[in-house]
């Protein structure tokens, strides 16, 4: 099966043609958002760390450059940072895509840095405006999973039926990342049983761990489901990991991507099921899978959890009858029909799969033609790595 | 229910007190019928075997956590009567239920 995307120079797939100007630092942000207002072919993107926020955080801005969904990038700096505008550029170049960036201070204040920016901006724009679709083959596909606002509905409809979905298209050859830290504690053993490897297994055992010990540390009040999930009937983090994991479908884990400090490990070539270390936190982890390569993400909501994200498509889902009537303009995909028992969990799983298909081919979700452009990114503490003994 | 295993089954509608419910297995086979011993919600747990205070309860077919009092067939199972054995939610007001 095909769909319509944009080739990139070093070789990649887009499913979007967006050209992302990236404030370095939130100081910069008013900057980046007077440049983009108004240019339709592109969004305005920060991070919420300071100018020195750190290796990870530098990581996924690069990753989100460098994703396919992204066609040119201008980075807007302060000028004083400690993770300068200068230094992204070099490393997005690498994707062989047109980068620009500028300094407040460099060009002698906001006025003139917005009129330079606007400037360069309508040049990307028009550089890469006249790229056509063509067609590809799925197995160029990267699709992340991930639920939120969950209730006992995600268990045993929404997350099941993209279960069936991500065993379609790893069947295809193309490539699918789930990232749940938290939501699989409880669930170490039915992931782990099918990790391809001993190694692989040790490692979502790790990442499992790890996370447990960041959320339960003795004396810290630390709150990890949501109010939503207690009154849809979840009464553990085991119940919810056990429905959350459903999500990942039933084939082999190839491995655990490693997103650290050192590196954040981009989905590799070949196809395949993978987890991704990170974070649970919804519009965070969809930054994590975005710098991995994810063309989009399909979201399973209980409650019913509207957003989206700057640069991926996000395919809403839900298994909650109740939920799709009240917020249909928002919910994609209406899995509900499996637990009133008009429709079988395959045929829901195929219609994510062409649902899939099509946003692939330029269909807009529902939350890109609501606007939805979220994007936040997500740090762990250094200091709390150290002192809870995490080896990296 | 999930699984044959489970001693838990979820309410696909709000079951009326002392109504009796059919529950059936994800092949659509029925388990039995049992009759709640008050109103459980749309999306909540109910117990189709007698669970004792410390056993395991059980969706899935995999351990969501031990049950901290006795638990009579047809009972609401929830955060009132199960524990995690991994990770405690702090006290807060949505957790004062029952």
């Amino acid at each position: 099966m095909n769909f319509l995307g944009y080739e990139r120079p070093d070789g990649s797939v887009g499913i979007r043609n967006l050209t992302l100007v990236i404030s370095v630092a939130d100081c910069s942000e008013p900057v980046a958002r007077m440049i983009a207002e108004g240019q339709k072919c592109a969004v305005a993107i920060t991070q919420h760390y300071g100018c020195i926020p750190g290796q990870m955080v530098a990581n996924t801005l690069i990753g989100v450059g460098e994703n396919p969904n992204v066609a040119a990038i201008l980075l807007i700096g302060m000028g004083c940072e400690g993770m300068p505008a200068h230094a992204l550029a070099k490393m997005i170049k690498r994707s062989g895509k047109p980068v620009e960036w500028i300094t407040i201070q460099d060009l002698g204040g906001t006025r003139n840095a917005v009129t330079k920016g606007k400037e360069i901006l309508r040049d990307l724009c028009e550089k890469v405006a006249g790229l056509k679709r063509r067609e590809f083959d799925v197995s160029e596909l990267i699709v992340g999973v991930k639920c939120g606002g969950s209730d006992t509905s995600s268990g045993l409809a929404g997350n099941p039926a993209v279960g069936v979905f991500v065993d379609m298209l790893v069947d295809a050859g193309g490539s699918a990342i789930m990232m749940e830290p938290i939501e699989a504690v409880g669930a170490e053993e039915p992931l782990g049983a099918r990790a391809v490897n001993n190694r692989v297994r040790e490692k979502i055992y790790k990442m499992i761990g790890d996370e447990e010990k960041r959320w339960s540390v003795p004396g810290a009040q630390m709150e990890f489901m949501c109010k939503g999930n207690v009154e849809g009937g979840l009464t553990t983090i085991e119940e919810k990991s056990l429905g959350a994991i459903h999500k990942s479908g039933s084939r082999t884990i190839k491995d655990v991507l490693e997103n650290t400090d050192r590196r954040l490990e981009k989905v590799p070539k070949g196809g395949g099921l993978y987890l991704q270390d990170g974070t649970h936190m919804e519009p965070m982890a969809m930054s994590f899978m975005a710098a991995a390569g994810a063309h989009m993400v399909i979201f399973v909501t209980g409650c019913g959890g509207t957003f989206g994200h700057a640069i991926i498509p996000f395919i809403k889902v839900t298994g909650n009858p109740e939920t799709y009537r009240r917020m249909s303009q928002d919910m994609d995909v209406n899995a509900s029909t499996i637990l009133t028992g008009d429709e079988s969990m395959e045929s829901v799983g195929k219609r994510i799969f062409n649902e899939v298909i099509e946003v692939a081919s330029g269909k807009l979700t529902l939350g890109e033609r609501l606007g939805y452009d979220n994007f936040s990114v997500f740090r762990q503490d250094p200091r709390l790595e150290v002192l809870l003994g995490i080896d990296k | 229910m999930m699984n044959s295993k489970d001693n838990v089954a979820t309410a696909l509608e709000e079951l009326e007190a002392g109504v009796p419910a059919t529950v059936i297995l994800p092949s659509q086979a029925e388990f039995k019928e049992v009759t709640p011993g008050k109103t459980i919600a749309t999306g909540h747990k109910l117990a189709v075997k007698q669970i004792s205070k410390g056993d395991q309860v059980v969706k899935y077919g995999e351990v969501i956590g031990n049950a901290t009092q006795n638990i009579r067939l047809g009972d609401h199972v929830h955060v009132h009567n199960v524990m995690s054995n991994r990770m405690q939610m702090p006290e807060v007001w949505y957790r004062e239920e029952d």
